[in-house]
């Protein structure tokens, strides 16, 4: 291979590792889409809290002298989701159900106050500092002529694509075969008659929270040991991105959120590839306006039929 | 009348022994005002400076004083605050001090300078960086501390003169500081013959730079000099460790910070950095270091030694003119050069030191520094 064709791999491997940390957040964002029709703007904070629940978690178990990595992770992922879902369950019990047949912007302002809330709670009980994550996974593989370019891929960036191959796997298992997994397709497609059906539409509502909360804290794990650092200001530029992921591939559709968050990793890798790496950011959101101006469902949406 | 006249007189002449005294007593005490913040946010700040200065006017007083005169420190309080700063300055002027040491807050000392200036009253900050303050070409104003902006050049030369990088990439995170001084790198370096092969700015904030580090990795490069703060720098390094990128780095005191090892590190380790120099570290000072702790005053503050250095050049050039007049001080401050206890320092046209207060320091994983031999 040539050298350019290897820097672009190397590229799109780093691309491909951050967009499904972004696919998986996204998740949380078009599944409450698209059973209530509100973005929930305080998802960015539970995965914020997801990282922040790891990071007490994997401190404690090294000092509690627990040294196996499988075990450590695995407690990591377990606590994170449970404390995690229990947030995204409180965050709908508290600030979206009493609001729930009011005009949409009510929820809105209050997923907003939400957000300002949880991350100033998180500031105020573990100090605004960056705390760094222990280094626990380190080295990977390489390949590649060292002479021309050396193409790595890390170990974490491999357990990345694993954990998150397996979650969205899952999840759409959960989704198309199960009983819950119907209800809550039932639930988006016409929510009085699924009620009326004698669903708990509540139940299912509070479970899209609480499983968009869990999976954002499988991406709060998995990012908070990537990069090395979390501090309570990592949600909103998380969650803005995820969210992006979300529209640009059609919000409310699972498939969607997926492909959108790949897209807007790569898109970000080659990006940064290519110019200076400071315009990222600017191409990522440009190429958000672009697809909504010729595509405005996003990719994989679909058009919406106003309900009578 | 005649009554009145004798009156007349006789206030005249008490007023005559009053002035008389008056002057005696000017030249026995010399009052030279502090001005700082004493209360507020940065009061510890205010406080080195205030142990430095009150230092070297004891010290001074142990020796015989100044021209026979005693000297006598003042403090008034700023609080950092720039209205305050001018009421402060005002203060003193009306006071009849014409000595400063201060003020500490860049914000604060550009209004004060200005009042000063025009009163005839000389200045010697010792922890103002900001370049803007000696930028109007004043003649009373002086500082005995490096500019920010000096960090640059004197990296610049360490890199052309020791490290001499086959393949320079320059990064900076697109902020006043950290650009401002990557900048300077990159153009004092391409004045050497030594080109950046890539100058980029990275977002600050920003945690993935896998994609910055593949690119350094294409480019070959063997130095990066990073313009920013410690939290950026700290995720470079580790992960351009993870991503096998072994290039040497070096950053400004921005990235000096007990947190940087915490990000980092192992990939820490060799770091380069200018910081200020450790005054209270260099063993010429180390009698005034004891004399600060039988005080119960700590001397490892930055502005501390500045601070005692500022009194020194300021009495010494008294000294060797035999006047007190700011105006024939000012002249002597530019015309020579000082032995003080920040080192040999001489001023330049805008009265900023001639030489920078940084040091080059290795950084290593456990959070210590040790200065670089050249």
């Amino acid at each position: 291979m040539t050298e350019t064709s290897l820097y672009i791999l190397q590229q799109l491997i780093n691309g491909l590792t951050i967009g499904s940390t972004y696919a998986l957040i996204a998740i949380g964002y078009t599944m409450v889409y698209g059973i209530i029709g509100m973005i929930n703007f305080a998802h960015g904070e539970v995965y914020m809290i997801g990282t922040y629940t790891a990071f007490i978690t994997i401190v404690g178990l090294l000092t509690m002298g627990v040294g196996s990595l499988p075990i450590i992770l695995l407690l990591a992922l377990i606590t994170a989701i449970i404390i995690s879902s229990t947030y995204g369950y409180a965050i709908e019990r508290v600030a979206y159900r009493p609001l729930r047949g009011g005009p949409r912007l009510i929820p809105l302002i209050t997923a907003i106050g939400m957000s300002i809330f949880l991350q100033n709670y998180i500031r105020l009980a573990q100090g605004s500092r960056d705390l760094a994550m222990p280094a626990l996974i380190s080295g990977g593989i390489e390949f590649g002529d060292p002479a021309v370019f050396e193409v790595s891929i890390s170990w974490m960036q491999l357990i990345i694509w694993g954990i998150t191959l397996i979650s969205m796997t899952s999840l759409a298992m959960f989704i198309s075969r199960s009983r819950l997994g119907r209800a809550c397709r039932a639930c988006a497609q016409d929510r009085g008659m699924t009620n009326l059906l004698g669903i708990d539409t509540n139940r299912i509502i509070a479970l899209t929270f609480v499983i968009g909360a869990a999976l954002a804290a499988v991406a709060g794990v998995l990012l908070g040991l990537y990069y090395g650092i979390i501090n309570p200001y990592i949600g909103f530029m998380a969650g803005l991105k995820a969210f992006t992921a979300a529209v640009l591939g059609g919000i409310g559709s699972i498939p969607g959120a997926m492909l959108g968050g790949l897209i807007l990793g790569v898109t970000e890798a080659l990006t940064a590839a290519f110019f200076p790496s400071e315009y990222k950011d600017v191409v990522a959101f440009s190429l958000l306006v672009l697809i909504l101006l010729f595509r405005p469902t996003g990719l994989l949406g679909k058009p919406e039929v106003e309900k009578v | 009348m005649t009554l009145k006249k004798a009156t007349f007189g006789k206030t005249l002449l008490a007023a005559g022994t009053l002035m008389a005294a008056m002057t005696a007593a000017h030249a026995e005490t010399l009052k030279i005002g502090i001005a700082g913040p004493v209360t507020g946010p940065v009061a510890q700040y205010g406080d080195m400076q205030k142990i430095g200065a009150m230092m070297a006017i004891d010290k001074i007083n142990e020796a015989g004083g100044v021209n026979g005169m005693t000297l006598e420190g003042v403090i008034y309080d700023d609080a950092c605050d720039p209205k305050q700063a001018v009421a402060v300055a005002n203060r003193i002027v009306n006071d009849d001090i014409r000595h400063v040491i201060g003020h500490l807050c860049s914000s604060s000392t550009e209004p004060a300078s200005d009042i000063y200036e025009e009163e005839g009253v000389m200045m010697i900050t010792a922890a103002s960086t900001s370049p803007t303050i000696t930028e109007k070409g004043y003649e009373l104003i002086f500082r005995t501390i490096g500019l920010d902006s000096l960090q640059g050049s004197l990296a610049a030369e360490y890199i052309k003169d020791n490290i001499k990088p086959q393949r320079l990439a320059v990064i900076h995170d697109k902020q006043q500081y950290g650009e401002g001084l990557a900048t300077t790198v990159r153009d004092m370096l391409a004045d050497a013959g030594i080109e950046a092969q890539m100058f980029e700015g990275v977002t600050p904030g920003d945690k993935d730079f896998s994609a910055l580090i593949a690119k350094l990795k294409r480019n070959n490069i063997d130095f990066v000099y990073y313009g920013g703060y410690h939290p950026e720098l700290g995720l470079i390094l580790r992960q351009s460790r993870e991503k096998g990128f072994d290039a040497a780095f070096m950053g400004p005191e921005g990235v000096v910070n007990s947190d940087l090892a915490a990000i980092a590190g192992d990939a820490m380790e060799g770091v380069l950095a200018t910081a200020p120099k450790s005054f209270d570290q260099s063993p010429e000072n180390a009698a005034l270091v004891e004399a600060f702790k039988a005080r119960n005053e700590d001397p490892s503050g930055p502005f501390v030694f500045p601070a005692y250095s500022a009194v020194q050049v300021m009495t010494e050039a008294m000294d060797a003119t035999g006047k007190t007049d700011p105006y024939a001080l000012a002249e002597h401050l530019r015309a020579n050069r000082f032995d003080t206890t920040i080192g040999e320092i001489g001023f330049d046209a805008k009265g900023d030191l001639t030489e920078p207060t940084f040091e080059i320091y290795t950084l290593h994983a456990d959070g210590s520094k040790t200065p670089v031999t050249k």
